[in-house]
């Protein structure tokens, strides 16, 4: 192997991480709700491109006109998203303790919801959003790196990091992973379950709207951009092991990286084929997922 | 301290409780006896507010409380041991002291009461930052009282503790129980093991098929023959 191959491995592997990142986000998205609500919550991909617009089009001057710089948008997508989470999960609570299917149902509706209000909105037509960041790669060891493509890296690496101090420090976030384990008993113990659901629900959202606000520069902002990220976040949810918090992060990363690899190396044709059989061979051996952990308490 | 009266409890479409009432009264141990599928547990969880009662009330020192759900119940002062101990198995055993605490906001207090509780179960000393899944049943049964006694409940309520344990233990969680009582806790036992329950309780509640068959003072209790015959084995 010359410098040359190495560096074009690198190179694709780096990439991989990238669009990675940006699905262990969304599969963190559903990893939460799974675990609060037992529900495999099928309108992610809506809610990542709700809290995709939710944050970009302040940075691009759509609301009245105001240019709001780039980290600001993306704080004011992440509250708003939450937001909107909190509502989405005072939702879908009483269909929680009705039927499972309702609510499988009611997330694939709620999809089309959102995904038609976008239209309605903001319009079929999608638009470019020119990075915060310089365009021009930065070369590090033969490897060209996009700075936009290290800030979704590093901010993403930042939240996965932020989320798993958060649910082994805080309060709330032992009291979201007692909760996740045995809701009864955690009730019986004085945790407000309906709380702790809300909470972890709106953070899945707000996840999704960073990785949304965080990829903008990189994909096309557009009504149907949550379609393939939302089943491909759900693909990394299931590898990893479903509602696994590190299951997720694993999951997304090593979904991306195969995505990149098989399209470098193989035919891009093939890119989301040979991604998703190697999910189908991984699932064959280890059921559970990657990390599989056996620790969430299934409605 | 609590009066349950006359309670209807449906555990999903099963008639479960068809109308119970007794007292529990303050300082001492009440036994709920039963063999499986009495209604034991689903008393205890109507008055711990994991279920709720179709018909009837329940009154903590003459307060309503049936209508609230479990987590409010545990502010008032009703602590609940689960059946099958239930602890966090993902937690360690600290945390899992710490959700039992969860309501509190002392946190002086709450540290020196986990202090307590490693004293008064050594078992679990030296195991805080062990996960409580890994603890052996006995050890677990422990965390699981320690953890209801860190909510500082008035009420103890305790859903079989001795189910599943190996005679020792089942022993020893039978004097924790006398222990805590001595203490001044007040304690609401669900057991099937009728005989270790009564010779501990003051009072005794014996259900059938979700009715309260008899209720006597735990003495009583145990020279009925009827009570000898069914629940305490003798000829």
């Amino acid at each position: 192997m010359n410098i040359n191959t190495v560096s074009i491995f690198l190179q694709t592997i780096v990439g991989g991480i990238g669009i990675g990142s940006l699905y262990a986000l969304v599969a963190l998205g559903y990893s939460m709700q799974y675990r609060s609500m037992g529900l495999v919550n099928f309108a992610q991909g809506s809610i990542y491109m709700i809290g995709t617009y939710f944050g970009i089009i302040w940075y691009q001057g759509m609301v009245m006109g105001l240019q709001v710089p780039y980290p600001i948008a993306f704080l004011i997508g992440i509250v708003l998203n939450m937001g909107l989470g909190l509502i989405l999960e005072r939702i879908f609570r009483p269909l929680a303790n009705l039927d499972l299917m309702l609510m499988l149902l009611g997330t694939i509706g709620l999809g089309y919801v959102l995904d038609n209000m976008a239209i309605i909105t903001w319009g079929a037509e999608g638009f470019a959003v020119k990075s915060p960041l310089p365009n021009t790669p930065i070369i590090i060891g033969g490897v060209a790196l996009l700075p936009q493509m290290l800030l979704l890296i590093g901010v993403s690496a930042i939240l996965m990091v932020g989320l798993t101090v958060f649910l082994s420090k805080a309060k709330i976030g032992k009291a979201m992973r007692a909760a996740a384990s045995d809701r009864e008993t955690a009730s019986a113990m004085g945790i407000p379950v309906n709380t702790t659901n809300a909470v972890s629900f709106a953070i899945g959202c707000g996840l999704a709207a960073a990785a949304g606000i965080l990829a903008a520069p990189i994909v096309y902002v557009n009504p149907a951009m949550g379609g393939p990220v939302g089943l491909k976040g759900f693909a990394a949810f299931i590898l990893g092991g479903a509602g696994s918090i590190p299951g997720a992060i694993v999951g997304g990363l090593v979904f991306g990286v195969l995505e990149a690899v098989s399209a470098g190396f193989v035919s891009s044709a093939y890119t989301k084929g040979i991604a998703f059989v190697v999910m189908v061979v991984v699932l064959m051996f280890r059921p559970g997922g990657i990390v599989g952990e056996v620790t969430v308490d299934k409605v | 301290m609590i009066s349950v009266n006359n309670i209807h409890t449906y555990y999903g479409h099963i008639h479960a409780v068809k109308g119970i009432s007794f007292e529990v009264r303050q300082g001492e141990i009440t036994a709920l006896i039963g063999a499986n599928g009495a209604g034991k547990s689903t008393t205890i969880k109507t008055i711990c507010g994991l279920l709720h009662p179709r018909e009837g009330s329940i009154l903590l020192d003459g307060a309503p409380i049936h209508k609230l759900s479990a987590d409010k119940v545990v502010r008032l002062g009703v602590g609940l041991v689960p059946e099958g101990r239930r602890v966090f198995p993902v937690l360690t055993v600290d945390e899992n002291l710490d959700m039992g605490a969860y309501h509190r906001s002392d946190q002086a207090e709450i540290a020196k009461d986990k202090a307590q509780m490693y004293e008064t179960f050594p078992a679990l000393k030296g195991r805080e930052k062990q996960l409580a899944g890994s603890l052996s049943g006995g050890e677990q049964q422990m965390l699981a009282i320690a953890r209801a006694l860190m909510s500082k409940p008035k009420l103890l309520a305790m859903d079989e503790p001795s189910l599943g344990l190996a005679p020792l233990l089942v022993k020893r969680v039978f004097e924790i129980i006398a222990d805590l009582n001595q203490q001044g806790m007040t304690i609401l036992l669900s057991e099937q093991n009728a005989r270790g329950a009564l010779k501990i309780a003051h009072q005794g509640i014996v259900l059938e098929t979700g009715l309260v068959r008899f209720a006597d003072d735990a003495a009583s209790l145990r020279s009925n023959a009827v009570i000898q015959r069914a629940y305490l084995g003798a000829g």
